[in-house]
């Protein structure tokens, strides 16, 4: 199947993706934005429509929309962080709708509106590569030097501020780089699957590690498998791609979560007595200072 | 060395103040209490003082250098932060170790140094055994236990907590107030934190802020009390 151009297309596109959508995945994941990757993906929709009515390039008139919304998401999420889950369906209906009404004014979009939703591996074109692989050398440069006060913002954005990270700043970038992510990840699995690529990997590398690189990798590797394996599927039996990878990776997280927890009802019958004994033993409250000072 | 103040500050969440006129002083190397019922914008004070807040009207400052001139480090515990982020998928070592990149460039490699400052940390909390449990796994007073570990591997200049030792028994309080006491005394540590638990806190206290009702609704602070002798206005 590789010796046919678009395939080829879709696999480098599919991995490029997978690689970089996981890692946002995430940090999206525990920043509690899963939901963004949806609405920006609805919001770009927009763009796509836009740009095919007035005849610019629709790949680029999405990616840049995309872009703005997530910059006017920031700034609505700082003002109302206790209605963020509203502020996100309005926008995302405000996204569709625009795409909506914008498509039926122009015949020829429509046609392929179905590639857009749902995606198509023939829809990847030349200008979606260079896309797709600048957005994954620009979200690998900032996940990777980033790394540190991402860790300490995901984990609390108050602490971070508080002890000097430029918590604003970064918060912004990443809101910019998802939305560019999400732009880019569009052709391959469509507007309603983008959040599979991005939330599904990370939700059971979430589950499964028990350090943040660990997590980051297992998304990467999670990721990667189901995009490869949804593609050839997909091309085998002629399904639609989008819809093949998201099931291939909703089925690798069932099989995941449904192992972790034979492997804990495994172990805790075997070990919890002991386990229990040597916590007994070892851990205790705050040891007190009185008696050995000396040692600090 | 004035660490933060307050001045005449007036801050609400609605368009009435909750906290009117407030005006106080943190010096360095003392150990403050802040305390007063529910209600009373304890919290809503510690965030003016940090900055994550603005007020209405007053005047907030925080030392942003030490006296040498080098960058003054301020930490943070905010109250229940247990509760969030169960699901972070971390353990107990990687995230205390975290605290040391506070300082810094962010891509430096971690030391020996490092590793032994969050060690020391998690000794000094009594996690060192959990040290490779996720930290999702752990109980609320744990979870709590290892931010301030984080906090301590800061080595903070100044060190902020509301309510550090919810969730914590009764010995483990003892133990944390005298680890408070000693970080003042030996490391020159400033530490304000709101508490309920003002009975057993007070031996190791340097001073109590407590907030007080104004007629009219508001909060007022702050009546200081001095305690034990301990108070040395620092320069």
């Amino acid at each position: 199947m590789l010796q046919y151009d678009f395939m080829q297309r879709a696999f480098c596109a599919g991995g490029l993706i997978a690689i970089i959508a996981s890692v946002l995945g995430v940090y999206l994941m525990l920043r509690r934005q899963a939901l963004m990757a949806d609405m920006l993906s609805h919001v770009s929709l927009a763009g796509v429509a836009a740009g095919a009515y007035l005849n610019w390039n629709p790949t680029l008139s999405g990616f840049l929309t995309a872009v703005v919304g997530a910059v006017a998401v920031e700034y609505v999420r700082r003002s109302y962080k206790t209605y963020s889950e509203i502020s996100v369906a309005i926008i995302m209906v405000g996204g569709l709708s625009t795409a909506v009404v914008l498509m039926s004014l122009n015949k020829s979009i429509s046609k392929s509106f179905t590639s857009y939703l749902f995606g198509s591996v023939v829809a990847v074109d030349q200008t979606q590569l260079v896309l797709m692989a600048a957005v994954t050398v620009i979200g690998g440069l900032f996940f990777f030097l980033l790394r540190r006060p991402l860790y300490q913002m995901t984990f609390d954005e108050e602490t971070a501020r508080v002890s000097g990270l430029p918590v604003g700043l970064i918060s912004m970038m990443f809101s910019v780089l998802t939305g560019m992510i999400v732009a880019a990840a569009m052709p391959v699995v469509g507007v309603l699957l983008v959040s599979s690529l991005i939330v599904l990997p990370a939700s059971l590398a979430i589950r499964i590690a028990s350090r943040f690189s660990a997590a980051l990798l297992l998304a990467v590797g999670i990721g990667l498998t189901g995009v490869f394996a949804g593609l050839t599927a997909s091309y085998e039996l002629s399904l639609p791609p989008g819809g093949t990878i998201a099931l291939v990776l909703l089925a690798l997280l069932l099989i995941g979560v449904g192992l972790k927890k034979a492997i804990r009802f495994v172990r805790s019958k075997s070990s919890h007595v002991a386990a229990a004994d040597t916590e007994m033993h070892t851990y205790g409250p705050i040891p007190r200072l009185s008696g050995d000072s000396h040692n600090h | 060395m004035l660490l933060a103040s307050l001045k005449d500050v007036d801050f609400g969440y609605s368009d009435v103040p909750t906290l009117h006129n407030a005006s106080l002083e943190v010096h360095s190397a003392e150990f403050v209490a802040v305390t007063g019922p529910n209600g009373a914008s304890k919290t809503t004070l510690l965030k003016l003082m940090l900055g994550l807040l603005k007020p209405w009207k007053g005047k907030v400052q925080l030392a942003r250098k030490r006296d040498d001139g080098s960058r003054l480090t301020v930490s943070y515990v905010p109250q229940q932060i247990a509760a969030f982020n169960g699901g972070f998928p971390s353990n107990v070592q990687e995230f205390v170790l975290s605290g040391v990149h506070s300082r810094g460039s962010w891509l430096r490699k971690v030391t020996e140094k490092d590793r032994a400052a969050a060690e020391k940390s998690l000794r000094q909390v009594g996690m060192w055994q959990l040290r490779s449990r996720r930290i999702g796994e752990l109980s609320g007073g744990q979870k709590q236990r290892i931010i301030i570990a984080r906090a301590l591997t800061q080595r903070p200049d100044l060190l902020i907590m509301d309510e550090p030792t919810t969730g914590m028994d009764q010995e483990s309080r003892a133990g944390f107030y005298e680890l408070m006491r000693h970080m003042v005394e030996v490391h020159g540590m400033t530490i304000v934190m709101v508490t309920h638990g003002l009975d057993e806190c007070r031996p190791y206290l340097d001073r109590i802020i407590e907030l007080e009702r104004k007629g009219e609704g508001g909060w007022k602070c702050c009546s200081t009390t001095l305690c034990n002798g301990h108070f040395v206005p620092a320069g």
